[in-house]
């Protein structure tokens, strides 16, 4: 009844044109300045046409060079050097030289907008070396500076110092250094962009162009990579082995690693009851995760670290404290007695009451629409309830909820974490108390407000020592501060989202073959993915 | 025709007065709604963005400083020099650029669904009222009403699952092929006629029945005056009766109606766009809503009421001509 893998050819693409379905819009626009806050340059901005010095690869845990060569510290935590490549070229054919770095940094500087990662709140000084070297010197040790650095794309000061407003400048006929940097045509619903003519890795890339059709919504992009009209795609599929890999099992394939940010239930701390942790650890033990994650996430993903970390952090996890403890395992027996510790009481009716007499009563706010969150939270409410904890569901516009927890004005909220090469944004938005606004002022991560001394002080430790060894020391006292205060409830891992169609193009990694994240949601990292990828 | 004129003058006058009203409550509505779009802007970025750009960022679009009355004025200021703003959600693009770029689409699609179902509507209506209880009358009210009747988006999920998924006859999505040149060739209308056919029919059927039923009804009324049957005993023929005196008279209310339609097609079909994933105006107003892009937003409303005041004032004058009465 289906008609398997036949594409009308007016629409197939050409030999050699990998189709990527990663961002959703109803008509593209033609921004690509990659310097430009987030999401709002086109995926391939940040992702191919452009390079950073390094890229962090999430899935085996290394720094690959790309603009730079080589990179160490020259002091410890306080002046990092890199060396820029030679022999690299502008796709017009203009010479890449550290010219160009020291004028990207230069640029941050200038204009703050353009300085997303906030170098310039750790930099003191760039100083050019001799042979190609550059050294960093930092206002004061800061070893997680390193990622900010390497990850920062580099433009071409030649196109970029004629520009008066960087700001606002969207950079309509980009020059790069990357593998793809011509763009063939580009319309509203769909656009083509060529391989780069003077791309430095000899005899790369192989595939010819991207392509990129506008998808308006979820469901569009999955039909269209039903059908087989996408070869890589990053967006959400519901139930991917049915829908999608039955359809045909030997080009149809999957992988979703779980190095996303692990995702939290966020418990307000700054409201007296839920400012206890034995309070949070409760909520913690009435939560069925293997049940979220079936019914809430079709088994995409499965329970939670006591840790707190995901798998983007699996070489620091701490096994043996991993062992030791259960606080994020179902066991409601363990909620009520912590519960009761924390002088809280069942009515007649079996309801929890406060000391006061008043009814234990939380809202969980969830954004509206997110099916798979709303899934899981009405998992949750349902686990509370039983327990006799009465907790509402809310479900609030996207925006409105951002800011109800961003502003600290919720009691529970489903949420995620921060991401980065070192657990250390992690921890640091988990438990800084550097990171706590009060309520009512915006904050951009740590929505629970809570703050412990003892984590600024290894936090602190940590950003001056770039020894394996000491880190992993510093951030196992992390874990187990994590793991004693319970600052927020860890849910589950999040899978990083990627799905490819091998009829035409091999090369794409795999759990059997796993170079590089597959998903194409963690630019800079989908450079090390096109590089290897091969039209059939 | 000097009463004619002082006519469009006055009303002229009340339009524009509509009009400053409807540019006012532009710009207060959006600011009503819960939360802020820097705030949105900033969780799009998971909090990574650094304090110092996002106050920058918020100077470039214009929030932040000064009260909600200088904003207004502001606000009206850059109206008048014909400037719409920075858009968020595509920023850095001006917002006159990003309502123009789905324009076209909008008044292809939208426009050819209200034109087409206007006419075959209508003469329906009218064929079903001057051969009451045929079978045209008694049967195509029905089947359109219950057409009608269906969620919108539900008649055109089934019209895509049905003909683009399924069977494979029309294209599935986008307003033409992926790799035909855009260009007065052969080859492009025919993608573009192609690719319009399945959600212009789909909007045509849920729209079909209100001009028929509305047809239908006054042309009863019509056909009931005293003109009709006087026309009939000085011996016109049937077919100029038909045209001439019951369809011409007929046709002045849903002319009204159309005028209407005709100015809400720049806002889009925001469903059918969703569903066949064709460029237009109603996908950016949801997502302007949804990103909390003021700017654009306000662009767009003031698009549409525009153009709807627009349309009322032709239909208000084409009315005057027809109707000496309504002038006074």
């Amino acid at each position: 009844m289906l008609t398997n893998g036949c594409v009308d050819p007016a629409e197939q693409a050409p030999p050699g044109t990998l189709v990527v379905s990663q961002e959703q819009a109803a008509s593209w626009s033609r921004n690509f300045n990659p310097l430009l806050p987030s999401g709002t340059a086109r995926w391939a901005a940040t992702a191919c046409i452009y390079e950073p010095l390094l890229i962090f690869n999430t899935v085996t845990q290394e720094w690959v060079p790309r603009l730079a060569e080589e990179f160490h510290w020259v002091e410890e935590g306080t002046v990092l050097a890199l060396k820029i490549r030679a022999g690299v070229k502008w796709s017009d054919g203009t010479p890449f030289t550290t010219q160009d770095v020291l004028y990207t940094f230069s640029l941050l500087q200038e204009v703050p907008l353009l300085d997303s990662s906030d170098v310039w709140s750790f930099i003191e000084a760039i100083e050019p070396q001799a042979d190609n070297w550059i050294h960093f010197r930092f206002k004061r040790p800061y070893v997680p500076g390193l990622a900010h650095i390497g990850h920062q794309l580099i433009v071409p000061k030649h196109i970029y110092s004629k520009v008066d407003h960087p700001e606002t400048f969207s950079n309509p006929n980009p020059v790069g250094t990357g593998p793809f940097t011509e763009i063939l045509k580009f319309d509203q619903q769909v656009w083509d962009l060529g391989r780069n003519p003077h791309y430095w890795q000899e005899g790369k890339p192989k595939v010819e162009a991207l392509r990129f059709p506008a998808f308006a919504d979820n469901d569009q992009a999955n039909v269209a990579l039903i059908r087989g009209e996408v070869d890589w795609a990053g967006n959400f599929v519901p139930a991917i082995d049915r829908i999608y890999v039955e359809r045909d099992p030997i080009h149809h394939h999957y992988w979703f690693p779980l190095i996303s940010s692990t995702i939290f239930l966020y418990a307000n701390t700054q409201q007296e009851i839920l400012g206890d942790p034995n309070v949070r650890k409760a909520l913690s033990y009435a939560i069925d995760r293997e049940r979220v994650t079936r019914v809430g996430m079709y088994n995409y993903t499965e329970a939670a670290s006591p840790t707190g970390l995901s798998m983007a952090h699996r070489k620091w996890i701490d096994r043996s404290l991993e062992a030791s403890t259960d606080w994020t395992q179902h066991h409601p027996d363990r909620a009520i007695e912590l519960l009761e510790q924390a002088g809280l009481k069942r009515d007649a009716k079996g309801r929890w009451r406060e000391a006061n007499g008043d009814l234990f009563s939380l809202e969980l706010t969830v954004p509206a629409g997110w099916s798979d969150w709303v899934r899981s939270c009405q998992v949750m409410v349902q686990g509370f309830r039983d327990l006799g904890i009465d907790v509402r569901l809310v479900t609030r516009d996207f925006s409105a909820w951002l800011h109800a927890v961003q502003h600290g004005d919720f009691d529970l909220a489903m949420g995620w974490s921060q991401s980065g090469v070192t657990p250390y944004e992690f921890f640091k938005g988990l438990m800084s108390t550097e990171t706590v606004q009060p309520v009512g002022k915006r904050s951009g991560s740590n929505w629970h407000r809570y703050g412990h001394p003892a984590a600024d002080a290894l936090l602190t430790a940590f950003e001056s020592i770039s020894d394996p060894a000491e880190q992993s020391a510093l951030m196992n006292q992390l874990q187990h501060l994590f793991a004693q205060e319970a600052p927020a409830i860890p849910l589950f891992p999040g899978p990083a989202w990627g799905a490819y169609n091998d009829r035409r193009f091999t090369g794409f990694p795999n759990a059997e073959n796993p170079y590089a994240v597959l998903s194409p949601n963690r630019p800079p990292e989908s450079l090390l993915v096109l590089t290897e990828l091969e039209p059939r | 025709m000097r009463g004619l004129f002082r006519y469009a003058l006055r009303r002229l006058g009340f339009y524009l007065l509509a009009a400053w009203g409807a540019i006012t409550l532009n710009f207060f509505l959006p600011r009503m709604m819960p939360g802020d779009p820097v705030s949105t802007l900033f969780g799009r970025f998971e909090g990574r963005m650094n304090p110092a750009a996002l106050d920058r960022l918020q100077e470039l679009l214009g929030y932040g400083e000064g009260n909600i009355f200088s904003q207004y004025v502001e606000y009206l200021q850059s109206l008048f020099h014909g400037e719409l703003g920075t858009s968020i959600a595509y920023f850095p693009e001006p917002v006159s650029e990003v309502i123009q770029s789905g324009m076209a689409w909008t008044l292809l699609l939208a426009g050819t669904a209200v034109l087409i179902s206007f006419l075959i509507g209508s003469l329906l209506g009218a064929l079903a009222a001057w051969n009451r209880g045929g079978k045209l009358d008694n049967w195509a009210p029905a089947i359109f009403a219950l057409i009608g009747a269906f969620p919108y988006f539900w008649l055109a999920m089934l019209a895509s699952y049905l003909f683009a998924f399924q069977l494979e006859w029309f294209p599935i999505r986008h307003a033409y092929g992926a790799n035909v040149e855009p260009g007065w060739t052969w080859a492009f209308v025919d993608s573009v006629v192609s690719h319009l056919f399945l959600p212009a029919l789909t909007m045509v059927l849920a729209s079909l029945a209100g001009w028929m039923l509305m047809m239908r009804s006054t042309m009863i009324q019509v056909l009931g005056q005293e003109s009709i049957s006087y026309a009939r005993a000085r011996g016109i023929s049937e077919r100029r009766v038909f045209l001439h005196y019951a369809v011409r008279n007929a046709i002045l209310p849903s002319l009204t109606s159309f005028g209407m339609a005709l100015g809400f097609v720049v806002s889009g079909a925001l469903l059918t766009e969703i569903i066949f994933s064709y460029p237009g105006e109603g996908y950016l107003l949801i997502q302007a809503v949804q990103a909390q892009d003021y700017p654009l937003l306000q662009g767009l409303f003031l698009a549409i009421t525009l153009s709807v005041l627009a349309a009322n004032y032709l239909v208000d004058l084409l009315t005057a001509v027809f109707d000496p009465r309504t002038r006074s």
